[in-house]
């Protein structure tokens, strides 16, 4: 008798503290959702990743409530709280109010930054008239200025501009050449920092925590230029065609002396001689008076665009996140009155034999 | 012949129109531009741009400067700001005025002299814009 005491003993300790290495993550993120439901990033990491990593591995091939069982109680017993179900489906719908809040936020912003936009676009126009764009012209000096957002969930325009100047990056690089960055924004600066210290020479973030307005863009502008050397500046900004498409652009802006150089190559920058330059004592100082204006312009119209572009693309994840946690939130209720029917009938069958029992 | 004339600031268009002749005050002085101009870039200095309108009216405008291109009869300016002669109030530019005349006389240091200095200008614009429509 005391044999069959120790086993069961042994039995139920064994079944209490083994389990699968594959479950024993489940069981860790399950008691820290149940700890912390509040704050609703780290819910959203842990819902999404739940149902993420359910999928890899091969309880995928289950059906679905065996998968929310499976994880949600990992010793294998069958029979949940319907507790448990209540609170994810609680956590899920405000995740759905908060995206929610989230895209109307975005899109009411996007319609005022949208006309600023478009009106600055008349802005660069005239120079590419006067002096053409040239991005492939060959100099020494590149610095490559990337703008990007401070705030994140907003898809993937940052992801895109910092791969688009690496890409540059890599073009411009060779002996005798050097390049550096300038970079506008955290989230550019983050992903830069990781592998590329070395070449930011200046980064600027906080722009957005004022209305953006033309004098503060030229200040940075102005910033910018007294304390970089360069021979070619590389605008590298998402620019809004529609609410939905996102288009990665490069704005190059020559100093003037490559102006000059290429001036005597012929093309557009040849029209340049036809013109005859007044307004100040020599044709140089207006040149580089029209260099740095057209970099301030340029820029003003780069970081409109970006932010355009970061709101109609945070738009879109909000509205996708909205849409996929309803598809969880139906998930979750059938889950849930499953749950419920199993444990009615439970309850039923348990009476039912209880009173079979009883009468013979 | 008219010339077609484009005024932009960084946040609007300001006039988008034909015109018959226009006078810009550049660093180096006012110059007049017909139908027909050579090829000029120009750097525009704080002050006022007349306009001539099909009509023989002159119209008057501050710009705080910027830069101009004329081209085959087509002129651009892009400057900093540009405020029409019918958008300026009388009063408050008078007050502008004698508010930026008083920081001049207080300014202290080499960097807000040249500020207070530009302030001037631009009151100073402003009102004589003011004037010549009087």
């Amino acid at each position: 008798m005391y044999f069959l005491q120790i086993l069961t003993l042994a039995v139920s300790v064994t079944l209490h503290t083994s389990t699968p290495p594959h479950l024993q993550r489940f069981r860790r993120m399950q008691s820290a959702q149940q700890r912390c439901l509040r704050p609703w990033r780290l819910v959203v990491s842990n819902v999404v990743s739940n149902f993420s990593v359910c999928s890899s591995r091969d309880l995928g091939r289950l059906p679905h409530h065996e998968q929310i069982f499976r994880e949600l109680d990992p010793k294998g017993a069958r029979f949940i709280s319907t507790q448990v179900v209540r609170n994810r489906m609680k956590s899920v719908k405000n995740i759905q109010k908060i995206t929610k809040a989230m895209k109307m936020v975005a899109a009411s912003k996007l319609r005022a930054v949208q006309q600023r936009t478009e009106n600055s676009r008349g802005l660069w126009q005239p120079f590419t008239a006067l002096l053409g764009d040239n991005p492939s012209t060959d100099v020494k000096k590149n610095v490559i200025v990337t703008i990007s957002s401070d705030k994140g969930l907003c898809g993937g325009i940052n992801s895109t501009s910092v791969k688009m100047s690496k890409a540059l990056y890599k073009l411009n690089a060779g002996p005798e050449k050097e390049v550096k960055y300038v970079v506008l924004g955290e989230k550019a600066k983050a992903q830069f920092v990781r592998d590329s210290k070395k070449a930011i020479e200046i980064s600027i973030t906080e722009l957005q925590k004022y209305p953006l307005n033309y004098t503060q863009v030229s200040v940075l502008a102005d910033d910018i230029l007294k304390n970089v050397e360069y021979d070619a500046l590389r605008i590298v900004f998402n620019k809004f065609q529609s609410v939905v498409q996102f288009i990665p652009t490069v704005a190059t802006i020559l100093s003037p002396e490559v102006v000059e150089r290429e001036a005597e190559a012929g093309g557009k920058l040849g029209d340049l001689d036809s013109y005859e330059i007044e307004g100040g004592e020599t044709k140089g100082e207006i040149l580089q008076n029209l260099a740095e204006f057209q970099f301030s312009c340029t820029m003003f119209n780069g970081v409109l665009e970006n932010a355009c572009s970061e709101l109609g693309a945070r738009m879109s994840a909000m509205d996708s996140s909205s849409r996929n946690a309803g598809d969880m939130l139906d998930r979750l209720t059938l889950t849930y009155n499953r749950t419920r029917q199993a444990s009615i009938t439970t309850e039923l069958i348990e009476i039912i034999s209880g009173a079979s029992a009883l009468t013979g | 012949m008219t010339l077609n004339l484009c005024v932009l600031t960084p946040n609007r268009i300001v006039w988008d129109s034909e015109v018959k002749e226009i006078i810009l005050s550049t660093n180096s002085g006012q110059i007049g531009v017909l139908p027909n101009h050579a090829p000029i870039a120009t750097a525009l200095d704080i002050g006022i741009l007349r306009i001539r309108l099909l009509k023989d009216q002159w119209f008057t405008m501050a710009l705080m400067g910027g830069f101009a291109r004329v081209g085959n009869n087509e002129i651009t300016i892009l400057v900093n700001d540009a405020e029409r002669g019918s958008d300026i109030d009388p009063q408050e530019a008078q007050q502008t005025l004698e508010i930026a005349e008083a920081n001049l006389s207080r300014a202290e240091g080499k960097r807000q002299t040249i500020e207070a200095n530009l302030a001037l200008r631009r009151a100073r614009t402003r009102v004589e814009v003011i004037n010549s429509i009087l």
